[in-house]
C-alpha cells in the first residue's frame, strides 16, 4: 500500500471516530430528568395532543390533553416506569400521538428509509469518486473493500442520526433546540408542579418575559395561596395592570380580595370578568366555589345590598340559566326582610327552582322561606324531602336547615 | 450501469415504496373510528347523579352504551335528543341501556341540563376525566356500544343519531347471534 493510500484510509478512520464519538457523545449529554415534574413534562413533550394541530401534550390546554397530563403525573407518581406509561397512552390513544415513531411495521420504515436512502446515495457517490479516481490514475483496487466499508458504517451512522432526530422532533421544535427552556413549556410545566416547584418556574419565567401576564397571575396566585401575601398580591396587582383583560387574574384577585375582606374590590373584579370571553371553565369554577355568592353575602353583611344584587345580576347577564345565582339573590331580598323585596326575593326563589328543580341551594333557601316567612310548611316539606334527595347536600346547606329546625341534627362522627 | 442513474433507481424506487406503504394505509380518522372496537370495554365506575353507583361490569348480560357528553359542547347538546328518543324507544324491551360519562364539566351543569332536556339514565360526572382517558376519549361526543359479553362492538366519534346507534345494535345483535 502506498503512503497516499495509507493517508486516504486514515482520513476515512478519522472520519469515522469523529462521527461515531460526536454521536456516542450526542446520547450521553441528554440531560435525565431530575424530578417527577421533569419527567411528566418529558413524557408530555413526546406526544402529540390527539385533537390538537401542531401542539404536544405538554404545550396543550384543552380539557383531554390536562386530563391526560394529569393521569401521567399520577402513573409517575406511582412509580410507573417511562415504558408503562407510553405503552398505556399508545394503547389508549394510537400509536399517530406518538412522536417517537416504533421500530417495527410499517412505522419501522422512518427509521429504516433514511438509512437506505442515505447508504444508496453515499454509495453511488463512492463508486462515482472510484471510477474518476481509477480514470485519472488507474489505482488499486486493493483497498476499495476497506474504504467502502468504513464509508458504509459513517452512512448508517448518519441515516441512525438522522432517524433519530426525524423520531425526537418535538411540536413547535426550533432548530436552535431551545423549546426545552421557552415560556410556553415552562408554563406547561409549572401547571402540572408542585406549589413551591410552580412558583420557582413561574420566576424562570419572568426572568425571560418580565410581563408575562400568565407567569405573573399564577405566581401571584401560588405565592398568596402559600402564605406569601404580600408578594401574592403585588404579582396579582401587576398583572391585572399588564393585561386587565386576562380573565384567570381577575378570579384569583377577586377570591384574594374576598379572603381579605375587600368585598367591593373582588366584585370589581367579577364584573369584570363578566365583561371578557372568558372559557367556560372559569364560569364552572366560579360555580363550584361560590365565590360570586360569598363576595355577594359579604357585601350585604356590610350593607352593600345594591352592590351585591349588581354582582349577581352581572353573573346572570353572562350565563343567564345560573339557578344559583338567582337563588341567591331571592335569598338575600328575602334576608331584608322587607315585605316588597320579600316577595321578589320569593319570586327569584321560584325562577331558580324552575330553571333547575334540582339546585340545591334554590331548594334549601325556598324551603326556609316557605316554612319561617311564608308560613306554608307544607310546600316547604316538599322542597325539603326534594333536597334531602339530592346527592352530596352541602354542608352550610344542612346546617342552616338545622338552625332552622327543618332537619334534625347530624349525628357526629364517632359519637 | 452508470452510477448517478443507479443512484436515482435507487432513489426513485424507496420513493416509490414509500408512497405506496403510505397510500394503501389507513387514515388516522379510520384508525380512529376503530380504535377500541373488538376490545375488552374499559372500566366505567363512578357515581351518578342520584347518588348511585353504577359499575359496568354490572351490565353484563345487557347491550350498553357509552356516551361522552359535555354540556359545553353543541354537537353533544345537538344529539341529546337522540338519545332521548333511543332510551325512550328501548325502555319497554330494555334490550340496551345508555349511560352517559360527563367530560370536564360540573355536576350541578350536568343535572340542570338533563332537568332541562329529559334522560332519565345514569350520568356519571365525577372523576370521570380517568374513564375518558381509558376509553382514549379525544373529544366529546363520542360513543360507544359493548356487548353483553362487555366488548366494544362499534365507536361513533361525533353527535349520533337514534337511526345510526339502532343500525349499529342491529348489526352487532345480528353479528353475535
Amino acid at each position: 500500500m502506498r503512503l497516499g493510500d495509507r493517508g486516504l484510509l486514515l482520513t476515512w478512520l478519522l472520519v469515522g471516530v469523529v462521527v461515531v464519538s460526536s454521536l456516542v457523545g450526542s446520547e450521553m449529554a441528554d440531560r435525565p430528568p431530575l424530578t417527577n415534574a421533569d419527567r411528566v413534562h418529558d413524557l408530555a413533550s413526546d406526544f402529540a395532543c390527539p385533537v390538537c394541530q401542531g401542539q404536544s401534550l405538554g404545550e396543550s390546554d384543552v380539557p383531554i390533553a390536562r386530563t391526560i397530563r394529569s393521569t401521567i403525573r399520577t402513573m409517575v407518581d406511582r412509580g410507573r416506569t417511562d415504558a408503562e406509561i407510553r405503552s398505556m397512552l399508545v394503547t389508549r390513544f394510537g400509536e399517530d400521538i406518538d412522536y417517537t415513531p416504533r421500530g417495527d411495521g410499517l412505522v419501522g420504515l422512518v427509521w429504516i428509509l433514511p438509512v437506505l436512502v442515505g447508504g444508496t446515495a453515499m454509495t453511488g457517490v463512492v463508486v462515482s469518486i472510484r471510477r474518476w479516481q481509477g480514470r485519472s490514475r488507474g489505482g488499486s483496487t486493493t483497498r476499495r473493500p476497506v474504504v467502502l466499508g468504513v464509508v458504509a458504517v459513517v452512512v448508517v451512522l448518519a441515516g441512525v442520526l438522522v432517524a433519530r432526530s426525524a423520531g425526537d422532533r418535538l411540536a413547535g421544535d426550533t432548530l436552535s433546540g431551545d423549546i426545552r427552556s421557552s415560556t410556553r413549556t415552562l408554563l406547561a410545566d409549572a401547571g402540572v408542579s408542585s406549589p413551591d416547584e410552580a412558583i420557582s418556574i413561574y420566576s424562570r419565567v419572568l426572568e425571560i418575559q418580565p410581563s408575562n401576564v400568565e407567569a405573573l397571575a399564577y405566581r401571584g396566585w401560588a405565592r398568596w395561596r402559600a402564605g406569601a401575601d404580600t408578594e401574592g398580591r403585588s404579582d396579582l396587582d401587576e398583572a391585572v395592570a399588564v393585561d386587565p383583560m386576562y380573565p384567570d387574574v381577575r378570579v384569583f384577585r377577586a377570591s384574594q380580595r374576598h379572603a381579605d375582606g375587600d368585598h367591593a374590590g373582588a366584585a370589581e373584579d367579577l364584573v369584570a370578568l363578566d365583561g371578557m370571553e372568558a372559557p367556560p371553565i372559569v364560569g364552572d369554577l366560579l360555580a363550584a366555589s361560590r365565590l360570586r355568592e360569598r363576595i355577594a353575602t359579604g357585601l350585604a353583611a356590610s350593607g352593600d345590598l345594591l352592590v351585591a344584587l349588581e354582582l349577581l345580576d352581572s353573573g346572570l347577564d353572562a350565563r343567564p340559566d345560573a339557578a344559583h345565582l338567582l337563588a341567591e339573590r331571592g335569598w338575600l331580598l328575602v334576608a331584608t326582610r322587607s315585605p316588597e323585596l320579600v316577595l321578589r326575593g320569593m319570586e327569584n326563589l321560584d325562577e331558580a327552582i324552575a330553571l333547575d328543580p334540582l339546585d340545591p341551594y334554590g331548594l334549601a333557601y325556598r324551603a326556609v322561606v316557605l316554612a319561617t316567612v311564608a308560613d306554608r310548611p307544607d310546600d316547604a316539606a316538599v322542597d325539603l324531602t326534594r333536597f334531602t334527595g339530592l346527592a352530596g347536600q352541602p354542608a352550610d346547606l344542612v346546617d342552616l336547615l338545622v338552625v332552622v329546625g327543618l332537619l334534625a341534627p347530624q349525628p357526629t362522627s364517632g359519637s | 450501469m452508470n452510477p448517478i442513474r443507479m443512484t436515482a433507481l435507487a432513489v426513485g424506487l424507496v420513493l416509490g415504496l414509500l408512497i405506496l406503504v403510505f397510500a394503501t394505509r389507513d387514515t388516522s380518522r379510520d384508525r380512529m373510528t376503530t380504535h377500541l372496537v373488538g376490545a375488552v370495554a374499559p372500566a366505567v365506575v363512578g357515581v351518578t347523579l342520584d347518588g348511585s353507583e353504577w359499575d359496568l361490569d354490572d351490565q353484563r348480560g345487557r347491550w350498553v352504551v357509552v356516551n361522552f357528553f359535555s354540556t359545553t359542547c353543541v354537537p353533544c347538546i345537538r344529539e341529546h335528543p337522540e338519545l332521548v328518543a333511543f332510551a325512550a324507544a328501548h325502555a319497554e324491551a330494555d334490550d340496551v341501556r345508555l349511560v352517559t360519562v360527563a367530560f370536564d364539566d360540573s355536576p350541578s351543569a350536568v343535572a340542570a341540563f338533563f332537568a332541562r332536556n329529559g334522560g332519565d339514565w345514569p350520568v356519571l360526572t365525577v372523576d370521570t376525566g380517568r374513564v375518558a382517558v381509558d376509553w382514549g376519549v379525544i373529544g366529546v361526543p363520542e360513543s360507544y356500544l359493548v356487548t353483553p359479553s362487555g366488548h366494544v362492538a362499534a365507536k361513533v366519534i361525533g353527535g349520533v343519531e337514534m337511526d345510526e346507534l339502532d343500525g349499529l345494535l342491529t348489526r352487532a345483535m345480528a353479528a353475535i347471534s
